[in-house]
C-alpha cells in the first residue's frame, strides 16, 4: 500500500509559499541544503548526508575472469538497495520502480560515461580483470536520493583503492596487501556530480515571486511568466513537483546524463539556465569533495619504519 | 570512442547519404491496427514502431484507478528480429524495454487531459517493428499519432527528434551506425509553446555543444509535426468524405442538423 | 544559419494534399464572421481556433493564453458562442435516452450473510450488472432498472437479488436506454420496456459510434425477415424478425422468453440475410458511411439484385460498388 499523497493542507501551504517566492525550509530556490561526508576505516567506505538524506556507498574489487567478449576490460557493477528503514514509502521485499529508477540512473551516470576506465582494470588479458562492485544503501530518504547516492558514490570511487598487483611470469598474478605496499587509486577519466531540479508551474500572479525572486534566486532567462525552478527539491518539495530535471555533470562543464521525462514543458532558455546553474555547482562539489577525499587520506597515511 | 567508419566526410555527406540536418524518410500510416481505437504506424528512415491505443476505459485494475483523472498504461515491446546486432528476445522484465514504456508514459502524462476522463484507463501498447537509431524518437511520434486517431484530447502534438555531435559538427535523426559513436540527445518539444517535454541524454556532450543541439532540434520539432499534422489532417478529411456521402444519402434537413 | 530540412517526396508528402486540408494556413474564427456557410473546417490538437473573449470553449478544447485551442482532430462546430470541435473517431459519449446495446461484463451480488447482517449496507450499495457499452466506463444497469418476472411494477424482492445471474449474466448482450450519469460520469441504463432486454437470435457487429445517427426508431425491421437494432454506441444488432404478435404483451410478461438464452430455430434463408445485413454494414463502416436504416436497405436491395453471396461483399471491388451505388444518387443536395 503507497503512502497517501500530501494531504490538502500541506499542498495549499506549500504552493502559498512557493508564490511569494519562499521554500518550506528557507532556502533560496538555486539554494542546496548541507551536504557531508564520513569515511569509513575501510577504503571506498563512504556515508554521505545531503540535508536529512543519507546514503552509504561501498567499493569492493575481487578479481574474476572477463568477459570473453571483451577480454581488455574490468566489470562494474552498480547495486541498489532502499529499504523501509530510508523512508515509509518504500516496501521491503519487491524491488520498487524508485529502486529500479535509481539503479537505472547511477548506472548511466557512472557506468554508461565510462567514468572509470575499464581497461585499467585489467590485469591479465583474457584471465584476470577486477570487477568493482559499487553498493549503494539509503539510510534515510528526505528528497533528492539521487543527488545524494551520487555524490557518495563520486566519494566512494574516489576514495577507494586497490590492492597492487604483479604479474609474474606468463599468467601468475601476485596480489600485495595494502600494509606491504600502498593500494593504488582508481583510474577515473571525470567525475560526473548528479544535480535535481524540482519545476513547478508559473505563478498565477507573477508580480509578487518576480519581485522577490528577482534577485539571487532565480535561474537565468527565468522570466515572470516562466516555471519556477528548485535546486535540490528536499521532501514535500520533491513529492509535490510537477516536472523533474535531473542533470549528470563533470565539473569540466561537461553533461554526462540529462534526465527530463515528461513532466511540466519547460522552454529551452530555462532549460539551459539550469545547466549552467547545475555546471556551477559541480565545480564546487568537485572542489570540494576533492579536499574532503584528500585529507582522509593523509589521516590514513601511516609511516614506514 | 572513435570508429573506422567516417561518420561525415568531407564533401559534408553522412553515411547514408544525408547532410547534416536532413532528416530520414518519414511515413505515418493511421490504418495499422483496426481492433484498436487508435493505433498508428511510424517510420522514420529504417525504424519502424507500431503504436494501438486502447480507451478510456473501463480500468482493468481496479486499484490501480484513479477518482479524479484517467491513468495511462504504457506496454512497450521490443521484437527479437528488429535490430541486427542483438537478436535476443527480451521479456517483461527487461531493462531497457520498461525504462522505454516508463519514459512514454511520462511523456504523455501531461499532454493527454486525462482529468477528462475520471476511473477510466488509456492503454498504450508499443511495438518496436524494426530498430535503425531513434527508437525512442519514433515511439514517441507514433504514440503522438496514435493518440489523435484515438481521438483523445491533447494539449498539443508531441514531436521527438535525435541530435548528436560529430566533431563539432551538429546532426539531426541519427541512424543506430551514429548512434553508437556519438553522444546524442533525445528531445522531444510541443509546437504550440515550443517547450521541450523530454529530454534525455545518456552519453557525455559538453555544455556548449548541448545547447547547439537543443536549438536544432527545436528548430525541426515544427518540421516534424508539419508532417504528423498533415498525416493526421488527410485522415480527417477521408473519414469525413464517407460520412458527407451518406449524408448525400439521406434526408436533406437532418443532415442540416448534423451540420450544426 | 538555413537549415535544409528534407522534404522526403513520399506518400506522406504534405505538397500532395487538397489545398485547404493541410498546407492551408491555420484556420481562425473572428467575431461575426460567417462560419456556417464554409465547408466544414478541419482541425488537429494544439491549433487555434478563435478567441477565448469572444467565444466559449466547449468539448474538445481548452483554453490557452485567451485563445480557444483545439485539443482533437475533427470538424470546427459553432452553436452561438459556444465552440466544439468534435473527433471522427472516438469512443462513445453517452446522453440521456440514448439507445445503446452492450454485454454485461460483471455480476455485483454481495454474499448474503451480508445483506443479512447490515441491512442498511444493502441500501447504500444497490445490487447491480456492469455493461460494457463502447463508452469510456462501464454502464451500470441497476437491478432496479430491470423487468422482473411477475409484472412489471413489483417491490425488488431479495430472492430476486438471488438469482440475478438467471436474468443477465456475464457475456450476455442486452438493448437497454441511458437513464442517468453518475458523478463521475459513468452512465446507468435501463430495460423497463418490452423493446428492451436480453438479445438473441443474431450477430453483433461493432462501427465507430459516430457513425449511427440519431433516428426516430433504431429499430426496424428489413423486408427479408431481419431486425436490425442500432445502438448509438456502435454496436448493431442484427437478428432474425420477431413477429409482433410474438412479442410478449404487457399482462403475459412471460420471464421465461424474455431472459432465454435458447436461440429459436433460424432457416437458412434467414441466416443468409443475416450474413449479408452484417456485412453490408461492415462495409459501409470500413468507407466511414453513416449508417442509417434506408441506407442499410439500399443496399440489401442492391446486393440481392446481384445475387452475389453474402461474403462476397467484403472483397474489393464489390464493396466499392456497393458503396458507388448507395451513394451517388442524389448529387445535388451536396452538404460537404
Amino acid at each position: 500500500m503507497r503512502p497517501p499523497s500530501p494531504s490538502i493542507p500541506e499542498k495549499d501551504f506549500f504552493f502559498s509559499a512557493l508564490d511569494q517566492a519562499l521554500r518550506l525550509d528557507g532556502r533560496d530556490f538555486l539554494e542546496a541544503r548541507p551536504h557531508s561526508l564520513s569515511f569509513g576505516a575501510e577504503l571506498g567506505h563512504v556515508e554521505c548526508s545531503l540535508g536529512k538524506t543519507r546514503v552509504l556507498a561501498q567499493v569492493d574489487a575481487k578479481m574474476v575472469r572477463p568477459e570473453p567478449q571483451r577480454p581488455f576490460e574490468g566489470l562494474i557493477s552498480i547495486h541498489c538497495e532502499l529499504s523501509p528503514m530510508a523512508s515509509t514509502e518504500y516496501e521491503p521485499g519487491r524491488q520498487s520502480d524508485e529502486e529500479i529508477a535509481l539503479a537505472r540512473m547511477l548506472d548511466k551516470i557512472f557506468r554508461r560515461s565510462d567514468t572509470i576506465d575499464r581497461e585499467a582494470l585489467c590485469i591479465l588479458a583474457g584471465e584476470r580483470v577486477w570487477h568493482l562492485r559499487i553498493a549503494i544503501h539509503a539510510l534515510a530518504d528526505a528528497g533528492g536520493l539521487l543527488d545524494c547516492a551520487s555524490l557518495a558514490c563520486a566519494a566512494a570511487l574516489r576514495h577507494f583503492r586497490r590492492p597492487d598487483v604483479e604479474v609474474v611470469g606468463a599468467n601468475e598474478v601476485i596480489v600485495h596487501p595494502p600494509a606491504l605496499r600502498a593500494p593504488v587509486p582508481l583510474a577515473l577519466h571525470h567525475t560526473p556530480y548528479c544535480i535535481t531540479f524540482a519545476c513547478y508551474r508559473a505563478a498565477p500572479e507573477p508580480s509578487a515571486a518576480a519581485a522577490k525572486g528577482a534577485g539571487a534566486g532565480t535561474v537565468a532567462g527565468q522570466t515572470e511568466t516562466a516555471p519556477r525552478v528548485l535546486l535540490d527539491p528536499a521532501g514535500l518539495e520533491h513529492r509535490l513537483a510537477q516536472g523533474m530535471l535531473h542533470l549528470a555533470l563533470t565539473p569540466q562543464r561537461e553533461l554526462a546524463v540529462v534526465h527530463k521525462a515528461g513532466g511540466l514543458p519547460l522552454a529551452p532558455g530555462v532549460l539551459m539556465g539550469a545547466v549552467q546553474v547545475a555546471a556551477r555547482r559541480a565545480r564546487e562539489l568537485e572542489a570540494w569533495l576533492d579536499v574532503r577525499v584528500r585529507e582522509d587520506w593523509v589521516r590514513k597515511k601511516v609511516e614506514v619504519r | 570512442m572513435s570508429s573506422r567508419i567516417e561518420i561525415l566526410n568531407e564533401g559534408g555527406f553522412r553515411s547514408d547519404g544525408r547532410r547534416q540536418y536532413e532528416l530520414r524518410e518519414m511515413t505515418f500510416d493511421s490504418t495499422a491496427q483496426a481492433g484498436a481505437d487508435g493505433s498508428a504506424r511510424v517510420a522514420h528512415g529504417l525504424t519502424e514502431v507500431l503504436v494501438s491505443v486502447f480507451g478510456p476505459r473501463e480500468a482493468r485494475v481496479r486499484a490501480q484507478t484513479l477518482h479524479d483523472r484517467a491513468s495511462i498504461h504504457v506496454e512497450a515491446t521490443i521484437a527479437p528480429f528488429s535490430s541486427t546486432s542483438d537478436r535476443r528476445r527480451r521479456g517483461r522484465g527487461d531493462k531497457r524495454t520498461l525504462e522505454l514504456a516508463a519514459t512514454i508514459k511520462a511523456t504523455f502524462e501531461p499532454v493527454v487531459q486525462t482529468s477528462l476522463y475520471p476511473r477510466s484507463q488509456i492503454d498504450i501498447f508499443v511495438h518496436v517493428l524494426q530498430q535503425d537509431g531513434g527508437v525512442l524518437q519514433a515511439s514517441i511520434n507514433a504514440t503522438t499519432v496514435a493518440l489523435v486517431n484515438a481521438g483523445v484530447p491533447l494539449a498539443d502534438y508531441v514531436c521527438a527528434v535525435t541530435g548528436g555531435v560529430h566533431a563539432a559538427a551538429p546532426m539531426l535523426d541519427l541512424t543506430s551506425l551514429e548512434e553508437n559513436d556519438l553522444p546524442h540527445v533525445t528531445v522531444a518539444s510541443m509546437p504550440r509553446s515550443g517547450h521541450l517535454t523530454l529530454v534525455s541524454m545518456e552519453t557525455r556532450l559538453h555544455v556548449d555543444r548541448f545547447e547547439e543541439i537543443l536549438r536544432l532540434a527545436g528548430e525541426a520539432g515544427p518540421v516534424i509535426h508539419k508532417e504528423m499534422r498533415a498525416v493526421v489532417r488527410q485522415r480527417t478529411k477521408d473519414l469525413l468524405d464517407g460520412m458527407g456521402k451518406g449524408l448525400r444519402e439521406s434526408n436533406p434537413a437532418e443532415a442540416m442538423i448534423e451540420d450544426e | 544559419m538555413i537549415i535544409p530540412f528534407s522534404s522526403p517526396p513520399t506518400l506522406s508528402s504534405a505538397s500532395r494534399f487538397g489545398e485547404d486540408v493541410s498546407e492551408g494556413e491555420d484556420f481562425y474564427m473572428n467575431d461575426g464572421e460567417d462560419f456556417e456557410a464554409e465547408r466544414a473546417t478541419i482541425t488537429s490538437p494544439g491549433e487555434s481556433i478563435t478567441s477565448a473573449r469572444a467565444f466559449m470553449r466547449g468539448h474538445g478544447t481548452y483554453v490557452d493564453s485567451d485563445e480557444v485551442v483545439a485539443s482533437v482532430a475533427g470538424i470546427i462546430e459553432r452553436v452561438n458562442k459556444l465552440v466544439t470541435v468534435r473527433a471522427l473517431r472516438t469512443r462513445y459519449n453517452p446522453e440521456v435516452g440514448d439507445l445503446v446495446i452492450g454485454r454485461i461484463t460483471e455480476v455485483r451480488i454481495v454474499a448474503l450473510a451480508c445483506a443479512i447482517e447490515n441491512n442498511e449496507r444493502r441500501k447504500v450499495q444497490p445490487r447491480r450488472w456492469k455493461v460494457d457499452a463502447n463508452a469510456r466506463q462501464d454502464a451500470v444497469l441497476m437491478l432496479s432498472s430491470v423487468n422482473l418476472p411477475g409484472g412489471v411494477q413489483r417491490r425488488k424482492l431479495e430472492s430476486d437479488e438471488l438469482q440475478m445471474r438467471s436474468f443477465f449474466e456475464e457475456g450476455d448482450l442486452l438493448v437497454a436506454e441511458v437513464q442517468a450519469f453518475f458523478a463521475d460520469g459513468a452512465m446507468s441504463l435501463h430495460t423497463r420496456s418490452l423493446k428492451y432486454g436480453k438479445l438473441r437470435n443474431g450477430q453483433l457487429v461493432s462501427v465507430p459510434p459516430i457513425l449511427i445517427r440519431r433516428l426516430k426508431s433504431h429499430f426496424c425491421s428489413l423486408p427479408s425477415g431481419v431486425d436490425l437494432i442500432l445502438g448509438l454506441n456502435g454496436y448493431i444488432w442484427i437478428s432474425k424478425h420477431v413477429q409482433d404478435n410474438e412479442k410478449e404483451g404487457e399482462e403475459g410478461f412471460d420471464a421465461e422468453a424474455v431472459y432465454s438464452n435458447q436461440n429459436d430455430d433460424i432457416d437458412d434463408a434467414t441466416r443468409t440475410a443475416i450474413a449479408r445485413v452484417s456485412n453490408i454494414i461492415r462495409v459501409l463502416a470500413s468507407r466511414s458511411v453513416p449508417i442509417t436504416d434506408a441506407i442499410v436497405l439500399e443496399a440489401y436491395e442492391w446486393a440481392v439484385e446481384r445475387d452475389s453471396d453474402a461474403k462476397d461483399l467484403l472483397l474489393g471491388d464489390v464493396a466499392d460498388a456497393l458503396i458507388a451505388a448507395v451513394t451517388t444518387k442524389d448529387e445535388l443536395t451536396e452538404q460537404w
